[in-house]
């Protein structure tokens, strides 16, 4: 069996990926994509957890994670668009008209 | 039968009533809302001294009205606390109250202001709140009214708001009164803390608790690791926070000068009955609380004493009429809480009943001069005013012989025991208090000197010599709802003295004290007898009063209203000798006329004018300039820092989303990092 | 004793029903004529919605004297807790769509706003009876994905549109930091329900305190994104700024309130400060500590009226962060949480207030900094009144509720007794002196400035001006009328903490 150890360093690793992408991607695509790495990473630890615990709770709720991503990409892609219509560009740094 | 106790909500809510009416009516009714205003302030003034007479028949209340939060055993309520000291404030209040919405009319609505609803709905209002503040059963309930207060003052402050000068000052006015609150707030919450209550007269009162604990007898909590003592005393001087802002006291007075932007009457009415009286009379109100804690009563008597001496010199070198009173107000209140400190209730309460008097003829005499003069204040363009408005003139000259303190003027009776009580108490009792009190004392005699000094110069700048412009020769007149207030109060100023004619009774005692025994009996535990008890009490403050060495008590008492008096006259006579004739000159070219007064006077007035010269008006610059640079300097300093930081601080925010994700993981990290490292994760 | 009547099962839930319903309702309204919306069909709906969902809030709690009922095998647990926040999303929910009538007069896709305001109400309302992670989440992202599309509304508009994609990205992150924090959490613990994650937590091992401690942290990351408190507040002046403005009036209201009660009840039935071992009182106590001073600092010097109001929001996130900050063993903690619920509900009409008044403000098209404000009061005398009570009330001035709700919590902090609450008190007290400079700023130009241009309201919208004046009004109320709440409130807080 493999120690849960490896689950979570693969799984933090993961999301420290996604971290990385967030803040060095300037493309709102890019940025979800790298949220979606966040969010799959708690999905790793969760199904990995709930392997070790010997419950399923853990399995579930990555299932309503992944329904709750989907939505969040749905509602996301949508803001983008209008972004795109707006500023012509999906550079998230592009959208500055309000600051301090 | 319904009493008077059962009608005392009314004393607050008629003009709260009136406040309604001219806000909404106003515009439709004769007077813009004054009639509203005056019949409602008659009608709080005749249940006032209704309640006095009940109160004087031996009555006393203390009762919840309405329970706002009834949590547990401490529930926050607004009750009604009437004593023998609320009820002397509200006829005083109610009495000033009424007197101004008179004089209003003359200044207000003859002279063809805008806006009059909006004057007369906020005067109600403050009226109003001044009212519910004195009959305030307990610190919260104050508090709320005590900002009430402020607010109205603010609005009434920048009533002219389309000038440059009161919107600003409005705002002065209100933030650094604020600013006192704040550590008035800490205060109510930290009584509430310590005592569970915050009531201010019973079993179950606050100063009540204070005493037992101090006593050894209850147990409070406190807080930092703090003895009872010592912690009391930081709740004491918290509370003394708000005292200071409202009553205008060192380095909180900055606020009053600039205030009297707002039109004559509105300061009048501050200055007389309503805001700056607040603060002196919340001490009054806890004054058993005060009496427990002699590192406090210190505090207070010191701040007292320098801001009368410091206040007075500036009123020397002012020009136009209201900073003049502006000044000479801060320094009569610093003379009240000289009082207060040095373990005069009856003296402090003496004190606050005369200048409430002769404070508001001051003010409508200056307001009356002000319409005379076409809403000119400079001084330096009125004089001989005295034959055109003889009423104004003799009403003036008696509200200045009280404020200058001379014999028998009933400023001279309070002032005189105010100095009295401190001397004794400062030479009879041992250790630092004692020392403190002899140097407020000494600071306060000496602000005796300034008083007589400026106010004769006024009334001299004012009324006397030849009119100076030409508005000063050909005066507006004024109608009799200026001079009908200025009358009354004249009289009274003259004569409110006798409630309480110490060294008269000491001589002859059949005459009696009217004030002292008034105080002396109110209801257990709330009474002057009972605060001297404490004050005298070897376990709390340990004052005790002595005399001059070779005096006795009665030669002692003569002794200090004789020094006092003189001192006044010293004063007085100074400005009358530099500013008589017929064109006195400023104080700029005064060695022009020195050297005349010099000449004529040379033996006897060399050191006045030494004094005049080379010391008072240096003196008087150098804490003038020092007001004007390093108190108002820190002020401002605080507040432009504090926009500094925020103009700072907006800028994180660069309008950059990446930048804000760098942001929100850097925040993360480190607070995982700093709780981490704290609880011994790694 | 009163006897209790027993409401059960699905029927504790109703005013979550009712506002889903509703919401369907609107959406089934609008697909019969989807071109001819009526403005006052639409409003008058989701109006009466919330308000049936109100009397059925206050019914429930009622009846049941706030006797907890746990629903679908305790992943739901309806008490005073909940209810007690139910009516504040409710209130401000009603407030909100009324005032939208007007607002929304002249736009299309009514019926989507009103769909979006009432599922994100059902979102929160279910936050409120949240008794598992995994229900926390999922309804905290129903309340969260119809507020992005909500500040994005005005499709053209680059304010809006840039708004939502700031708020949707900040919130992306911070969903998936919370997710992972929950997923952390779960791995030490092997449960995702509150009472079972609380008792599991006295077994944990003595490594795993600093996995806990990290996904705890994990979790307040996510609170603090609902709430915008600092470090998650990034989102919060530039999405308040630019959605419209009876959106920012909900989210900085019901969106900020949801946050909260999930935390407390997270933090106070699941990792309960004396067995948790992790000191996450410490945490919100710094957090409060710098969500206020920077919300009011960088309020203090904005030009804008909008933005300055998004500004104190967040500081007003601080105060009442200080609810959760001042958690420590030797507080009476059901008072500590009962002050903190009492702040938002005064909170709750008073922000929703000022904020309908900005909408009145860009309804009339005046502009949107301090100046443009100036002189309003000859052209609106009643709504500068209403804006008047509502400022002095968020400064703490006893003119409203906001007066007793800021002194409960002082109260509260002092009382805990520590270091680390006097610390906060005193920050409080400073930082509403410094908020009071930057209302009245707001009230000097509205009554005491003249008018820049010649300028003329267009009209008295009948639906802004009676959300604007029932917020003023029971502003007012609440200070005389607290007392009802506060009993409610700690005794709601009392009896989930046990």
């Amino acid at each position: 069996m493999v120690p849960i150890e490896y689950y979570m360093v693969l799984s933090a690793a993961v999301f420290c990926i996604g971290v990385f992408g967030i803040l060095t991607r300037r493309n709102a695509l890019m940025f979800l994509m790298s949220v979606e790495l966040m969010l799959n990473a708690a999905n790793i630890n969760l199904v990995a957890f709930s392997f070790q615990n010997g419950n399923l709770t853990g399995q579930v709720f990555s299932l309503f994670t992944m329904a709750l991503a989907a939505a969040e990409v749905a509602v996301g892609i949508g803001i983008i668009l209008v972004l795109y219509r707006n500023f012509d560009d999906v550079d998230v740094t592009k959208a500055t008209t309000m600051r301090w | 039968m319904a009493g008077a106790f059962d009608f005392a909500p009314a004393i607050a809510l008629l003009p709260f009533g009136s406040f309604l009416v001219a806000l909404f009516l106003g515009q439709y009714m004769p007077k813009r809302g004054a009639l509203a205003g005056i019949i409602a302030t008659v009608g709080s003034l005749l249940l006032s001294a209704w309640v006095a007479l009940t109160v004087a028949g031996g009555e006393t209340y203390n009762e919840p009205v309405y329970t706002f939060v009834a949590m547990g055993e401490n529930p926050i309520q607004f009750g009604l606390l009437l004593d023998q000291l609320s009820a002397l404030m509200l006829v005083i209040v109610s009495l000033i109250a009424v007197l101004v919405h008179v004089f209003s009319l003359g200044y207000m609505n003859d002279e063809g202001e805008t806006g009059l609803p909006r004057y007369y709905g906020e005067l109600g209002l403050f009226t109003a709140s001044m009212l519910a503040f004195v009959m305030s059963s307990n610190l919260l309930m104050a508090f709320m009214f005590f900002e009430l207060v402020g607010l109205c003052s603010y609005l009434l402050i920048g009533f002219w708001f389309r000038r440059d000068g009161p919107p600003s000052a409005a705002k002065k006015a209100f933030l650094v009164t604020r600013f006192g609150d704040y550590f008035f707030l800490i205060g109510v919450v930290a009584v509430f803390a310590t005592f569970g209550t915050a009531q201010f007269a019973g079993e179950e009162s606050f100063p009540h608790l204070a005493e037992l604990a101090l006593s050894g007898e209850g147990q409070v909590t406190t807080m930092f690791g703090l003895g009872a003592e010592a912690w009391f005393t930081v709740v004491g001087l918290l509370i003394l926070g708000g005292v200071m802002g409202k009553s205008a006291q060192f380095p909180f007075h900055t606020w009053l000068p600039d205030a009297m932007e707002g039109p004559t009457p509105v300061s009048a009415l501050i200055h007389a009955a309503t805001m700056v009286a607040a603060g002196v009379y919340l001490v009054a109100r806890i004054y058993g609380f005060y009496a427990l804690l002699p590192t406090a009563l210190a505090v207070i008597a010191l701040v007292g004493g320098f801001t009368a001496l410091f206040a007075a010199t500036m009123g020397v070198v002012k020009r136009e009429i209201k900073q003049v009173l502006a000044y000479s107000t801060i320094s009569q209140y610093g003379y009240i809480m000289l009082a207060l400190g040095g373990g005069g209730y009856v003296a402090g309460v003496f004190h606050l009943t005369t200048h409430a008097v002769f404070k508001a003829l001051l003010f409508l005499g200056a307001g009356s001069v002000i319409i005379a003069m076409h809403h000119n204040e400079n001084m330096w363009d009125m004089g001989g005013l005295k034959d055109k408005m003889p009423v104004t003139y003799y009403a003036f000259l008696s509200g200045s012989l009280a404020l200058a303190g001379i014999v028998p003027f009933s400023g001279f009776w309070s002032k005189d025991e105010v100095l009295y009580e401190t001397l004794v108490h400062g030479i009879g009792t041992d250790g630092g208090l004692g020392v403190v009190l002899l140097l407020a004392y000494a600071m306060g005699l000496i602000a005796v000197f300034f008083t007589g000094f400026y106010t004769f110069r006024m009334v001299l700048l004012t009324f006397h010599g030849k009119p100076r412009s030409d508005t000063a020769r050909n005066p507006h007149g004024v109608h009799w709802n200026v001079k009908g207030p200025l009358a009354v109060l004249g009289v009274l100023a003259a004569t409110v003295g006798a409630i309480n004619l110490v060294p008269v009774h000491a001589l002859v005692g059949s005459v009696p004290e009217f004030l002292h025994d008034w105080l002396y009996y109110g209801p257990e535990m709330l009474n002057g007898h009972h605060y001297h008890e404490l004050i005298t009490a070897g376990e709390f403050g340990g004052m005790s009063a002595g005399e001059l060495p070779g005096l006795g008590e009665t030669g002692t008492l003569f002794a200090s209203a004789g020094i006092s008096l003189t001192v006044a006259l010293a004063g007085s006579a100074l400005a009358i000798a530099l500013y008589r004739g017929d064109s006195p000159v400023e104080h700029t070219d005064r060695l022009g006329s020195a050297k005349t007064v010099l000449f004529n006077n040379y033996y006897q007035d060399e050191y006045q004018v030494w004094l005049a010269q080379g010391l008072t008006m240096n003196v008087a610059r150098a804490a003038d300039k020092f007001d004007q640079g390093v108190v108002d300097g820190v002020v401002n300093g605080v507040s432009s820092v504090s926009l500094f930081g925020g103009s700072r601080v907006r800028r994180i925010q660069t309008g950059i989303v990446s930048n804000y994700a760098t942001l929100l993981t850097l925040g993360l990290v480190a607070l995982l990092v700093g709780i981490g490292l704290m609880g011994g994760w790694f | 004793m009163l006897q209790t009547l027993q409401i059960s099962g699905t029927a504790a839930l109703a005013p979550t029903l009712v506002l889903g319903v509703t919401a369907l309702l609107l959406l089934l309204i609008d697909s019969i004529d989807p071109e001819e919306s009526s403005s006052a069909l639409l409003s008058g709906v989701a109006t009466l919605g919330s308000l049936v969902a109100l009397a059925a809030a206050g019914a429930i709690l009622v009846a049941t004297g706030g006797e907890p009922q746990s629903l679908f095998q305790g992943q739901l647990v309806v008490d005073g807790m909940s209810l007690f926040f139910t009516f504040i999303f409710t209130s401000v929910t009603t407030l909100v769509t009324l005032a939208s009538y007007d607002y929304l007069k002249e736009f299309r896709y009514k019926a989507e706003f009103y769909t979006l305001v009432m599922l994100a109400a059902t979102g929160m309302t279910l936050m409120a009876s949240s008794n598992s992670m995994a229900t926390a989440f999922v309804s905290l992202e129903l309340a969260s994905l119809p507020s992005y599309a909500l500040v994005a509304f005005l499709k053209n508009n680059r304010g809006s549109v840039e708004a939502g994609l700031k708020y949707f990205l900040i919130g992306a992150l911070s969903s998936a930091v919370f997710v992972y924090g929950i997923s952390l959490v779960y791995g030490v613990t092997g449960s995702l329900q509150f009472d079972a994650i609380a008792s599991e937590l006295g077994n944990t091992g003595e490594g795993l305190v600093g996995v806990l401690g990290v996904g705890i942290l994990m979790i307040i990351g996510g609170f603090a994104f609902k709430t915008a408190s600092v470090p998650f507040h990034w989102w919060a002046p530039e999405a308040y700024e630019g959605a419209p403005a009876p959106v920012s009036a909900f989210l900085s209201s019901a969106s900020k309130a949801a946050g909260f009660v999930i935390a407390f009840r997270v933090f106070t039935v699941a990792f309960p400060q004396s067995t948790v071992g992790v000191d996450w009182v410490l945490a919100f106590q710094v957090l409060a500590l710098v969500t206020m001073t920077l919300g009011n600092f960088a309020a203090a010097t904005q030009e804008n009226v909008k933005r300055m109001m998004a500004y104190s929001s967040i500081g007003h996130a601080g105060y009442v962060l200080i609810a959760l900050g001042a958690l420590t063993g030797s507080a009476n903690q059901a008072f500590v949480l009962g002050a903190g619920m009492i702040h938002l509900v005064v909170y709750g009409f008073m922000n929703t207030g000022a904020f309908l008044f900005i909408a009145l403000a860009e309804y009339w098209g005046v502009g949107r900094t301090f100046e443009d404000y100036n002189g309003l009061a000859k052209q609106a005398p009643v709504a500068c009144v209403a804006m008047t009570v509502f400022l002095f009330s968020l400064a703490g001035l006893p003119i409203g509720g906001g007066f007793l709700s800021k002194f409960f919590l002082i109260a509260a902090a002092v009382e805990a007794a520590t270091i680390g609450t006097y610390v906060l008190a005193f920050a409080l007290v400073i930082n509403s002196a410094l908020s009071l400079f930057y209302y009245s700023r707001v009230v000097k130009a509205m009554w005491i400035e003249d008018p820049v241009g010649d300028f003329e309201v267009g009209g008295y919208p009948t639906g802004l001006y009676a959300a604007i004046i029932v917020a003023a009004v029971a502003t007012f109320l609440l200070l005389p009328a607290l007392g009802l709440f506060t009993n409610v409130a700690v005794d709601a807080a009392a009896s989930m903490i046990q």
